[in-house]
């Protein structure tokens, strides 16, 4: 705390003499460093720490007297949580629902999003708050009656029942809405006066612009679908379909006390979004930016 | 389904605040009224309409008309009127699940946004690079799964874990967090603040950078330290995004299921039995007439935390809002 208040006062005071502006601007930005080093270590410590155990042996990791580094750096756990079939096969299935889930979330909410935000059309208000409205719904609200739902449609125990009811988005569609709406309208006139229709404005002049959005809007629906939990509980239950964060979960009441393996099979289900933010890092820190709070 | 994995709020906050709504709408000039497309559009709208009316706006229905019947596999269903609402309202178990959800929040919130706030007001003063570093930093937990996270922290609430390794360091502890209604709850609402602290940095951060230096300059020349400046300029100035960032967080935090279900499963003695936990455990114990309960008690959540929500969207869309 007290390093903000430092940091902050100093930088603006760093005019007078420039002798003891060039040390006060050395002290400031060694201040600023050390800062930014605790916040981090703090912030991703947890993480850190799911990584070490994953190396700990199964005595090792809970051992006390405490320790804080594995005695030897075996990626034994790692290795053994690939080469469980369940796990491999849960991040592969997970995967694979996830791009579906994924590219089809695009297509159908940017679609909306579009028409919502360009194209006028009878009862537009109307279809505009049936759009939003599920905004406000909280999924438990639903949960039940969509369980019912699913059973009903014969989806129990499919990939469909992961994908299907989540798909259509309204936050999703909303966020592209906005994006749509700050466009501007020059291009797409002159598209319509060379004879180019609705749908040819939108797939080759939107969509090819849209690729910062998609990126955005597109790793909201990959997490959505990778870090679900209670859904693929309450309507999965052949193991070839499990998801990776049900497999840990049942682990976890399993096989609860072998720590070690369950932080390396933690640490690698966990890697795929991170990954997928560290690659995408600048579009996501910009994604507050396009949404127009700026 | 996807309203429940919280990831999906993310972009759903960066969405919600956006104070220079109205302004941009004005700008940006509609479609043309001679351009009138209704083909194209509804077949636009289609897909999103009729996947939303069968998995949003149908279970809704459903589940309204359900809590007005009673349910069995082996008689008709029975209407019994606002019967199921009565149970729900007398049921202690239901108002003490509301009191630990009020104060999970009452935790979550309020330190993740002062916490937030700080790293915020940090990150504004750095440079370029390093602002994009820490950026990136903070919101690396965001993407980490409340499964993920749970599992994580019960490994580190261990008897010879990491969190009683630094209490002994302290020559305090050992301390059976998870095991201990007095601890099992705020143990738990450390890996929701976590979670939640990289949007809601960046949502600050952008709000931050809006307000003009040349405030914060003649403050300075005033004399003003960090903490005055902080509540003289940058907490009146950000009204909106911490109204927004509060009431969303609130209705979040209250609505909290994964963590304690994995985690403690409403343990001990149900202190961490948040309403959602509450109505999970009840539609899954199986009992004769749970699923009009469950169904009737997420009902009851859904129409005080749906207007708090509807509320606060109209409150930012609205031109009062826009302010600064």
């Amino acid at each position: 705390m007290s390093t903000l208040t430092d940091t902050n006062t100093l930088s603006a005071a760093a005019t007078p003499s420039p002798a003891r502006g060039l040390r006060r601007g050395d002290r400031n930005r060694l201040l600023k460093l050390i800062g930014v080093i605790l916040i981090s270590i703090s912030v991703l410590f947890p993480l850190a720490w799911m990584a070490i155990a994953g190396f700990k042996g199964k005595t090792e990791v809970l051992r006390s007297p405490f320790q804080f580094f594995p005695d030897m750096w075996d990626p034994k756990n790692y290795i053994a949580i690939i080469q469980d079939p369940q796990f491999s096969r849960a991040m592969l299935v997970t995967f694979g629902g996830a791009l579906i889930f994924t590219a089809l979330s695009l297509a159908i909410n940017s679609m909306a999003a579009y028409a919502l935000a360009r194209l006028d059309f009878a009862f537009k208000r109307f279809w505009w708050v049936f759009c939003i409205m599920p905004m406000f719904v909280p999924g438990m609200a639903i949960l039940l009656t969509s369980f019912v739902v699913v059973a009903q449609l014969g989806m129990l125990d499919t990939l469909a029942v992961l994908i299907i009811p989540g798909v259509a988005s309204a936050v999703q569609m909303f966020f592209l809405r906005q994006f749509y709406l700050n466009m501007p309208v020059a291009v797409e006139e002159a598209a319509l006066i060379d004879g180019a229709s609705r749908w040819q404005i939108f797939t080759k002049i939107f969509i090819p612009q849209s690729a910062a959005v998609f990126v955005v809007v597109g790793i909201g629906s990959y997490m959505a679908y990778w870090n679900a939990y209670v859904w693929p509980i309450l309507t999965i239950t052949s193991p070839d379909l499990m998801q990776i964060q049900q497999f840990l979960g049942n682990f976890r009441s399993d096989r609860g006390n072998e720590w070690g393996l369950l932080m390396a099979g933690s640490t690698i289900a966990a890697l795929p979004t991170i990954i997928l933010v560290l690659f995408f890092q600048r579009y996501i820190v910009n994604g507050v930016r396009i949404s127009g709070i700026k | 389904m996807s309203a429940l994995a919280p990831t999906e709020t993310i972009t759903g906050q960066i969405a919600g605040v956006s104070p220079g709504l109205k302004r941009r709408r004005a700008r940006a000039p509609r479609a043309a009224k001679h351009l009138r497309s209704n083909r194209t559009a509804y077949l636009m709208l289609a897909p999103m309409v009729i996947l939303l009316a069968i998995f949003v706006v149908w279970p809704l229905i459903y589940a309204i008309y359900l809590s007005f019947f009673k349910i069995s596999f082996y008689k008709g269903s029975e209407f019994v009127g606002l019967q199921y609402y009565m149970f729900v309202l007398q049921d202690p178990k239901f108002w003490n699940s509301l009191r630990v959800g009020i104060e999970f929040a009452a935790m979550v919130v309020p330190i993740g946004m002062v916490i937030a706030l700080l790293i915020a007001s940090f990150i504004k003063t750095l440079s370029k690079r390093m602002a994009s570093f820490m950026k990136v930093t903070v919101y690396v937990p965001a993407v980490v799964s409340t499964v993920v996270a749970s599992v994580l922290f019960l490994f580190m609430y261990q008897d010879q874990g990491v969190v009683n390794w630094f209490l002994s360091l302290l020559n305090a502890g050992p301390v059976a967090w998870l095991n201990n209604p007095g601890t099992a709850l705020p143990a738990i609402a450390v890996p929701a603040i976590w979670l939640g602290l990289g949007i809601t940095t960046l949502i600050m951060l952008a709000g931050l950078l809006d307000i003009p230096d040349s405030y914060y300059e003649s403050a300075e020349l005033d004399g003003a330290g960090f903490f005055k400046r902080t509540f003289y300029i940058t907490i009146p100035l950000l009204k909106n995004i911490l109204l927004y960032l509060f009431v969303t967080g609130f209705t979040g935090a209250i609505q909290m299921l994964d963590l304690p279900l994995v985690m403690t499963n409403g343990g001990p003695v149900n202190a961490t039995t948040t309403p959602n936990l509450f109505i999970f455990n009840s539609f899954r114990a199986g009992t004769p007439y749970a699923t009009s309960f469950s169904l009737t008690t997420a009902l009851l959540l859904f129409v005080v935390l749906g207007l708090i929500s509807v509320l606060v969207f109209r409150l930012i869309n609205s031109d009062k809002a826009v302010d600064g």
